[in-house]
């Protein structure tokens, strides 16, 4: 296969990294925490998809609606019963609870579940590129045919319009406007009378729509199991903070650069060792946080 | 001869300029309270000095020696040793350890020491533990030497804090806001304690805003104002200056 | 002197003795031709015990590192990992796949121990002025980096399978499996209890003032002349060591390794156990470590009466577990036996 599939690959994945990744680093920037459970929200939301694409069954538009609306009331509900009673205990806490909280929601889906993968089936178009010379470089092909499926243009599709709706959200509406006040200083946000809860509130609902939407996209464009958010949260948190924690603009670069090292790293690595492809997202990761802890856009996470 | 000299200091918080170009010097045995508006750059001033945020610019000399940019542990060891204007207990820990911990040269601090429990860790403890038990006593908080420092009052914090620092035996002791939350009988215990210790020969260096307690305790006063050097003399001198009064009076004080 | 000024005193002395004894003991049922018989229904309790005792080494490593100096390290595996593969394949005869370079299984331990450490300081040197939660990123990253490194490297760490054919000092001794199981969990055992008395006597010391002062305060403990940057990477070095030490006697214990055995799920349980018992009191940790480690007791009882299997088992205790962790932080975040001022939480 040639790179230019393999970075079409990358720009799906990236694509669903990044609508996650903005839901996680808002809650990064608003309520102070890494929400380690916030894997298992996607998953949630893609079972609460898939369910409704294939038990009720409704049309696929109203599934991914559905699990939407899913997500972010699972997330709400969530966060009102875990993190908001600890909220001022501080990072570690928060941190820890949320691991916590993860591991029990991955093993009761686990339970009720099954290991079994999901996916939606849908219709699927294909549209292939043949036209492209081969430029090969020892195994690695650097031009090469290629193909888009109609699954990959709405997984994009999506990534799209929300990036748009986020914006038009931050800088067009009070309680984006507000969200970003809060983000930049809470304690100044508080002093002209930013309903704080409120605003946390919402960016737990906010979080949990585009977890379910990241979650029902992955279900449409490959599968689902119980430890499918788990296997992406890493990746997830690895592009926030690549675009600098509670950056919801670097959030989507961090997204898509991510997703293209994995679709890369998978091209170069021989076959038996695709699987550290995984391990690529976090040594980024670490990289990141060694040699510009800040991100691309961001704020200083060193100590003092 | 000035003991602790700083010379054309600069500071920048994203593009604010928090001191510009300010140069003091202190000598030794001297008593000196600095002061001046809110975000005069008082605390960056202190800050710089004892090595909490590096300078972007000048130089701070102590006791002869360039130490621009050293850590705080490393100024120290050499004697310069200040407190912080909202009072930082280890408030994990007791009033007692938090006096102990304070202790230079303790051989326990190392790893193989402390595992084989040797004997000069034992000795030095011992040491420790009996001047410690004079600075609780001396600064009246024997009665809370097994309390945490998080069940004391701001007060006994000041109180508290002055004892950890005199652990050290500093040349240099740099008091940030030591008055500030204090009532006025505590506030008056404190003040003699700094003079007891200045006429034992130690340099000490105050920022406050409580002027009264302030002029009448120091030799000398420096006024600083957007971040310069604004007047600096005698207090009687320094109150009645005009820049001063205007300074404290004036569109600045916000 | 009240019960808080802990001070160089004889605390941690009985656990030193009991060690050597447990050793001593240990060694007699391994050396000699004297032999020991358990009853077949206390194997489980044994087994599980063993796994206690390797598991302890680490949760009062890492208790040093977060109890102690309040450095959030949540890849603590990743040190055991390395301990348990370096002594592995230097000590290993003869792997179906990975390395095995044969070395007597003294000098493959003590290069287990050097290498955690090494990898230890590698990583405090890089990340140990991150902020708390951030260290928890790059220590849990840097975990399952290292996970899938074993997995994918096949010719040098056996892949899925691990590496085989790891000497096993004990059982190369005593023939008989009764006399076995109780040499090895003396033996081990012996050797967490000499580590219990030996972070004892480091927090004991003026050493542990320092530690719990920068967990309190950084800035301040410097300004009184402290350079927190030393401490804190010994403490992370030390942590790293000892877990490295628990992975390589589980190496020359199990007589195989395997990625499964070191998972984040090694990573929750000791934390839990920490925070359960009570972060910062050594005591604490290891009795918080034997009820979350008491938990798998349960599950295998109830397993063998219950008609479900043995996944639906594993998961439903894995949410127990995950929900115990949530309820320890609300409502007892000093745990059981800690002191919440000390820790500097509300109770």
């Amino acid at each position: 296969m040639g790179l230019l599939q393999e970075a079409i690959f990358g720009i799906v994945t990236g694509s669903y990294i990044a609508i996650a990744a903005i839901g996680f680093t808002l809650i990064y920037g608003i309520v102070n925490m890494i929400n380690f459970a916030y894997g298992e929200y996607l998953t949630l939301g893609a079972f609460v998809g898939f369910f409704a694409a294939s038990a009720i069954p409704v049309p696929l538009p109203v599934a991914i609606v559905v699990a939407m609306v899913g997500g972010g009331v699972i997330s709400i509900v969530l966060a009102r019963g875990f993190f908001t009673p600890i909220n001022h205990t501080g990072p570690v806490p928060l941190l820890l609870t949320s691991i916590g909280l993860g591991i029990a929601i991955r093993n009761a889906i686990r339970l009720f579940g099954g290991r079994s993968a999901r996916y939606i089936e849908t219709e699927t178009t294909t549209f292939r590129v043949d036209a492209v010379p081969d430029v090969s470089i020892g195994s690695v092909d650097l031009l090469g045919g290629f193909f888009v499926t109609s699954e990959h243009l709405i997984v994009f599709g999506s990534a799209v319009a929300v990036f748009l709706a986020i914006h038009a959200l931050l800088t067009r509406t009070d309680v984006g406007i507000a969200m970003r006040a809060m983000g930049d200083d809470e304690s100044l946000a508080r002093v002209r009378g930013i309903d704080t809860q409120l605003i946390r509130d919402s960016v737990w609902v906010l979080a949990g729509v585009l977890a379910g939407l990241a979650g029902v996209l992955m279900a449409i464009q490959t599968n689902v199991s119980s430890t499918t958010g788990f296997s992406h949260i890493l990746q997830i948190l690895s592009a926030a903070i690549l675009g600098g924690a509670g950056s919801p603009y670097g959030a989507i670069i961090g997204a898509y650069v991510i997703g293209l090292a994995l679709a890369i790293s998978t091209a170069f690595l021989p076959s038996s060792m695709t699987g550290l492809s995984s391990a690529v997202a976090f040594a980024i990761l670490i990289a990141v946080l060694l040699v510009k802890p800040s991100g691309i856009a961001g704020t200083e996470v060193r100590e003092a | 001869m000035s003991l602790l000299s700083a010379e054309g200091l600069v500071k920048d918080f994203g593009g604010l300029r928090a001191i510009d170009d300010l140069s003091v010097s202190i000598d030794e045995g001297e008593l000196v309270g600095v002061m001046g508006p809110n975000g005069a750059g008082k605390s960056t001033f202190f800050n710089c000095v004892s090595g909490v945020i590096p300078p972007d610019d000048g130089t701070v000399t102590l006791d002869g020696t360039d130490v621009t940019g050293d850590p705080p542990e490393s100024l120290a060891h050499r004697g310069l040793v200040r407190t912080f204007q909202n009072t930082r207990e280890l408030e994990t820990m007791t009033v007692r350890d938090n006096v102990r911990l304070a202790a230079p040269d303790q051989p326990g601090e190392r790893t193989l020491p402390a595992l084989v429990r040797s004997g000069s860790m034992r000795e030095h403890e011992e040491t420790v533990r009996e001047r410690a038990e004079e600075l609780i006593e001396t600064f009246e908080l024997d009665h809370l030497a097994d309390e945490y420092s998080s069940n004391l009052s701001g007060g006994q914090r000041k109180l508290l804090e002055l004892a950890r620092t005199l652990m050290l035996d500093p040349e240099v002791l740099m008091l940030d806001e030591p008055f500030a939350g204090v009532n006025p009988t505590l506030t008056g215990e404190i003040a003699d304690h700094i003079r007891d210790l200045n006429a034992d020969g130690m340099t000490v260096v105050i920022i406050e805003h409580e002027l009264e307690t302030l002029t009448e305790l120091v030799d000398r006063l420096i006024v600083l104002r957007q971040g310069r050097l604004l007047v600096e003399g005698e207090p009687e001198a320094v109150l009645e200056d005009e820049r001063v009064i205007e300074a404290y009076l004036g569109g600045d004080a916000e | 002197m009240s019960a808080l000024d802990r001070l160089p005193s004889g605390r941690g002395d009985r656990a030193l003795i009991a060690g050597v004894a447990c050793l001593f003991v240990g060694g007699l049922f391994a050396l000699t031709p004297l032999q020991a018989s358990l009853p077949s229904a206390l194997y489980v309790f044994v087994e599980v015990g063993i796994t206690f005792v390797i598991y302890g080494m680490l949760v009062l490593g890492l208790d040093l590192q977060y109890g102690h100096t309040g450095l959030v390290n949540f890849g603590h595996v990743v040190f055991f990992a390395v301990g348990a593969y370096a002594t592995a394949m230097l000590a290993a005869q003869d792997s179906f796949s990975g390395i095995a370079l044969g070395y007597p299984w003294p000098l493959a331990l003590l290069v287990g121990v050097i290498a955690a450490a090494l990898l230890g300081l590698v990583v405090s040197a890089t990340s140990i002025r991150l902020r708390d939660d951030f260290l928890a990123i790059v220590t849990l990253a840097t975990a399952e980096i290292f996970h899938s490194i074993f997995v994918n490297f096949e010719g040098v760490f056996g892949g899925n399978v691990g590496i085989l054919g790891v000497p096993r000092p004990i059982a190369a001794l005593v023939g008989d499996a009764d006399t076995r199981l109780i040499a090895t969990i003396l033996v081990i055992g012996g050797i967490t209890l000499i580590t219990l008395a030996a972070v004892t006597r480091l927090t004991d010391a003026p050493y542990g003032r320092v530690l719990r002062a920068i967990r309190a305060d950084e800035l301040v403990t410097r300004s009184v002349g402290k350079s927190t940057i030393v401490y804190k990477t010994q403490a992370f070095v030390y942590g790293a060591a000892l877990a490295g030490l628990a992975g390589g006697l589980f190496a020359l214990y199990n007589g195989a390794v395997a990625p499964g055995f070191f998972t984040i799920q090694v990573t929750v349980t000791i934390w839990i156990g920490m925070l359960l018992g009570g972060a910062a009191n050594h005591r604490a940790v290891l009795a918080g470590l034997a009820i979350i480690m008491g938990l798998r007791l349960v599950s295998r009882f109830g397993l063998s009466v219950t008609p479900v299997s043995g996944d639906v088992f594993a998961a439903f205790r894995l949410v127990v577990v995950g929900l115990i962790l949530i309820a320890v932080i609300r409502f007892r975040p000093a745990g059981i036996w800690g002191d919440p001022q000390e820790l500097g939480v509300d109770q």
